[in-house]
């Protein structure tokens, strides 16, 4: 967006402190475009160039000539000599004296193109060398830039080049060469087209109200506002679509679930759906339930049927082995039967403690039972033998008990898995082969409470299979229900999950689309304000021009206003025909529509804001009637006062309404003889003018001596006036002086000899030094000075004749100053 | 002629103006001709008040020595213009159109004004 504009929004945002910030924030963003607008609205930032604001300001411009070569109706090189400077320029030449080819060489110097051919084809387009000079193509202007003083715009062609082709620079004067981008038009002539030819003014009303409004809504700089208020809408309606999708998948979702549900028991179809009906869509619950954790606890049903699915039981070969072991370590208890452990080894320590007995106390007799010599080294090595071996017997028996026990543990450890409330809930789920799971757990279980070892081996034979076959189908039902549970469930879950990213970007939009519907209303309303505050000095002046256009038709102009957005937008005319309202354009003759247009686009190419301090208007006179081209003059006379006004123009109607109207303006006459030479000659000039006039009354021979004393210096003075006002002009804008200042100095100079030593030394107090200076040329020249300015008292006729043809020569030599 | 005799010349004209079938195709040159016959009156009345022997020169001088006896500045401007635009009209030219009875109007309402100017009190 253009900053000025920028910085009014920002003006106005700030000026209804009632509006909340985060909906200023985004209408500032709009202002940056589409991407600006969503960068705020995801992460709540505004580019500082949304904020801050003001760009460099564009130099401004009048031409000082316009060089052309080889470009349509001119063949060798010529020179339109411009006086840069406010001031109305026509330049008169017939139809083919290629006139208006240097008005299309202007336009396509600084635009690359020109309007007049714009919408032509190509044989039109192709034409654009000149037929008798094809090479080399040059065209070149010099212009004076405020700030910067005399530049040079230049577009050379090579010899194939094609129209688009050209090689184009700019060159302050005494600056290096830099392109015409430096001079920072490019907006600047879309917008204030200081080029108006006959045809765009005719097609400009043709094409229709909507096209005006685009080409004048341009030109205000308002295009940019269309585009922030046209991002909002985007932005609101996507967030709408993207609502509208989302809540539409969501109902279907709903019917979906609903549908399911209706069919069977679905926990995570339940909770989906009590999580969408929910007002915020629930959708960290649906998520968790995609993402395949849990629904609630162990006790739901798909917990129990994948708990039901993975059953298992103790594998065959591990309970045969177990039995096996059983029945060996029963096996080897049994060979100790009849064996008493705790004798045997109360025995053995009672040989022990009498063998220590009878190696401490030397004597063969048993001192327990008296039997005399019975305690030799014989019983010795015996009861040492036996002893060894009671002592074996009772760990080997030990150990048989030992291994029995973990045997008959490790078989009943088996029977002791409780799967009752596994199976309860199973039941309830109503999966087949429970009750025959159920059944054949209970039956082996039963076997826990076995003691003997071979029942219950016998036992774990008998139940083993039917165990294993029970619950294997257990399994495979539950496995099968849980299976089909997700068969239902899978492609509503994808549904979900499809769902799932853009119901959340959907919540996401939908939380922000109130501040984007605030700041859409607010730049909607804002934007009608600030389009017709802009617009209002336009259509005033355009009433005005019309006004003046007008002359006597009947056809009256009120307001003019741009109305409506989008494809409603139009430029709104209040044209009334004899006094009846509301009178459409058709009643309005070609050259009425004309100055209509007229009317619109010359204050467009004034506004102050345009660097462009030169208009260029080709062919306006063509379908006026004779009283509007004196309107025309009018206007012309008019916008000149302020501007460099250029207007190229094929009948003499305008010059002569110039003439007769006695407006200050430059005429200069285009011929072109054959071989496409064009001359250029000046016809009329503010200082030619009054010389004529001047001299028409010295020649008047009727006219008494005192009323020929007090006219003719006064047209002598104009005269004069004129040639110093273009010297200063020429001086001060070369030397890159603002207009305005220039202007504002001329208008002050008040006393011809002010306007002298401003126009002489750049100092209106020098006015001393004028006489001395001007009589450097002779003292003939001080003479016509004062007589000019003081008045030709007792002058006689040929006096008076002298002192215009003084006046004449003095002004040529002011105008050749530097 | 005094002032009185030169407004009845442009009352007669402005009577032209008024649909008649006994002057239809001639009325705007009949008016042209009386619009101009009183401006050009009223300036020999000037002429002879301010500046004897201005009234013998050519109308061409006599506009170009208005401005400096004739106030406000613009009423000269626009009595050349009206006197330029009459005469185009008085004489016959077959290829330009007649001017409009809008325009004779305004033509006869400068000529009005230039009276009332001649007649006040003499300026400079």
């Amino acid at each position: 967006m253009n900053s000025e504009l920028r910085q009014i929004v920002s003006a106005r945002l700030l000026a209804e402190d009632l509006l909340d910030k985060t909906v200023g924030d985004a209408v500032l963003a709009a202002c940056e475009g589409k991407d600006g607008l969503e960068r705020y609205l995801s992460d709540g930032e505004v580019s500082s160039a949304a904020i801050s604001a003001s760009g460099p300001r564009t130099a401004e411009a009048y031409l000082a000539s316009l060089t052309v070569e080889g470009f349509r109706g001119i063949g060798p090189s010529q020179v339109l000599k411009l006086n840069p400077g406010p001031g109305l320029t026509l330049v008169v030449g017939r139809n083919g004296s290629g006139k208006s080819s240097f008005a299309e060489a202007l336009e396509v110097l600084f635009t690359g193109d020109s309007k007049r051919w714009a919408d032509r084809s190509k044989v039109w387009k192709d034409g654009w060398r000149n037929l008798h000079h094809q090479h080399p193509v040059s065209i070149s202007a010099e212009m004076l830039l405020a700030g910067t003083g005399p530049a040079e715009v230049t577009a050379i062609w090579e010899e194939d080049a094609g129209l688009e082709g050209a090689s184009t620079a700019m060159q302050p004067k005494g600056k290096r060469k830099t392109s015409l981008s430096e001079l920072g038009w490019t907006q600047a002539l879309l917008w204030f087209r200081p080029f108006l030819s006959y045809n765009e003014l005719g097609s400009m009303l043709d094409e229709g109200p909507s096209k005006l409004y685009d080409a004048l809504s341009l030109m205000l700089g308002l295009d940019d506002l269309v585009q922030a208020q046209s991002a909002l809408a985007d932005a609101r309606k996507n967030r709408q679509k993207e609502f509208k999708d989302a809540e539409f998948q969501r109902k279907e979702l709903v019917e979906n679930l609903r549908a399911l549900l209706a069919e069977a028991e679905d926990e995570r179809a339940a909770a989906s759906l009590k999580a969408l009906t929910s007002s915020d869509w629930g959708l960290e619950v649906v998520e968790a339930l995609l993402s395949g954790a849990a629904v609630g606890s162990d006790e739901s049903a798909l917990a129990a049927l994948q708990q039901g699915a993975a059953l298992q039981v103790p594998a065959q070969e591990d309970v045969r082995a177990r039995v096996q072991e059983l029945r060996a370590a029963d096996d080897a208890l049994k060979k100790f039967a009849g064996t008493d452990a705790e004798r045997a080894r109360a025995l053995a320590r009672l040989l022990e403690s009498a063998l220590v007995f009878h190696e401490g106390h030397a004597g063969a007799d048993c001192p327990i039972c008296g039997t005399a010599d019975v305690l030799d080294s014989e019983w010795t090595t015996a009861t040492k033998k036996e002893v060894a071996e009671l002592r074996a017997c009772a760990t080997e028996l030990d150990q048989a008990h030992r291994r029995f026990e973990a045997a008959r543990t490790a078989v009943t450890e088996f029977m002791q898995l409780s799967r009752e409330r596994l199976m309860t809930q199973l039941a309830t789920l109503a999966v087949d082969g429970v009750e025959v799971a159920r059944k054949a757990w209970t039956a082996w279980n039963d076997g826990a409470r076995i003691a003997d070892a071979n029942e219950l081996a016998a036992h774990a034979d008998k139940h083993q299979a039917g165990l294993v076959k029970a619950v294997k189908q257990l399994a495979e039902n539950c496995s099968r229900e849980l299976q089909r549970r997700q068969d239902r469930w899978k492609p509503v879950a994808g549904q979900l999950a499809g769902w799932l990213p853009s119901a959340r970007k959907a919540l996401d939009g939908a939380s922000v689309l109130p501040i984007v519907k605030d700041a859409e209303d607010w730049l909607k309303r804002a934007g009608a304000d600030i389009r017709n505050e802009r617009f209002a000095p336009i259509a005033d002046r355009a009433t005005a021009v019309w006004q003046l256009l007008r002359q006597n038709s009947n056809v009256e102009l009120g307001q003019v206003q741009l109305t409506g957005t989008g494809p409603a937008r139009r430029v709104s005319l209040d044209v009334t025909v004899d006094g009846v309202a509301g009178a459409a354009l058709g009643v309005m003759s070609q050259g009425e529509l004309h100055s209509l247009a007229l009317s619109l686009f010359l204050p467009r190419a004034t506004l102050t804001e345009s660097p462009f301090r030169f208009v260029v208007i080709d062919d306006p006179v063509q379908s006026m009637d004779p009283a509007r081209v004196d309107g025309l003059a009018r206007v012309l006379e008019d916008v000149a006062r302020t501007r460099q006004v250029i207007v190229f123009t094929h009948d003499d109607r305008l010059s002569e309404a110039v003439r007769r109207l006695r407006i200050s303006a430059t005429q200069l006459g285009v011929t072109r003889r054959l071989e496409s030479v064009v001359e250029v000659r000046t016809l009329l000039d503010p200082v030619k003018g009054n010389v004529e006039d001047a001299l028409a009354l010295v020649q008047t021979a009727e006219l008494p001596r005192d009323v020929m004393q007090r006219v003719v210096p006064g047209f002598c003075r104009a005269a004069l006036e004129a040639a110093f006002m273009e010297l200063f002009r020429r001086r001060r804008l070369g030397a890159g002086e603002a207009h305005e200042e220039v202007e504002r100095q001329l208008t002050a100079a008040g006393t011809l000899t002010t306007l002298a030593a401003l126009a002489l030394f750049d100092d209106r107090e020098k006015g001393g030094d004028v006489m001395r200076r001007l009589n450097q040329f002779g003292s003939w020249a001080g003479d016509t000075f004062v007589q000019s300015n003081k008045g030709a008292h007792g002058a006689g006729a040929d006096d008076l004749r002298e002192l215009v043809r003084n006046t004449e020569s003095l002004c040529e030599r002011i105008r050749e100053l530097k | 002629m005094n002032s009185s005799k030169l407004r009845s010349l442009l009352d007669a004209a402005q009577k032209m103006l008024r649909p008649d079938p006994y002057t239809a195709g001639m009325w705007p040159r009949g008016a042209a001709l009386l619009t101009r016959q009183a401006i050009e009156q009223a300036l020999d009345n000037l002429w002879l008040q301010r500046a004897a022997g201005v009234e013998k020169c050519s109308m061409r001088a006599q506009l170009l020595c208005l401005g400096h006896y004739l106030r406000p500045r613009d009423l000269t401007d626009r009595v050349t213009y009206a006197w330029l635009g009459l005469s185009r009209a008085c004489h016959h030219h077959a290829y330009e159109l007649p001017p409009t009875a809008a325009e004779l109007h305004d033509w006869m309402a400068t000529a009005h004004n230039l009276i009332d100017a001649i007649g006040a009190k003499p300026t400079k």
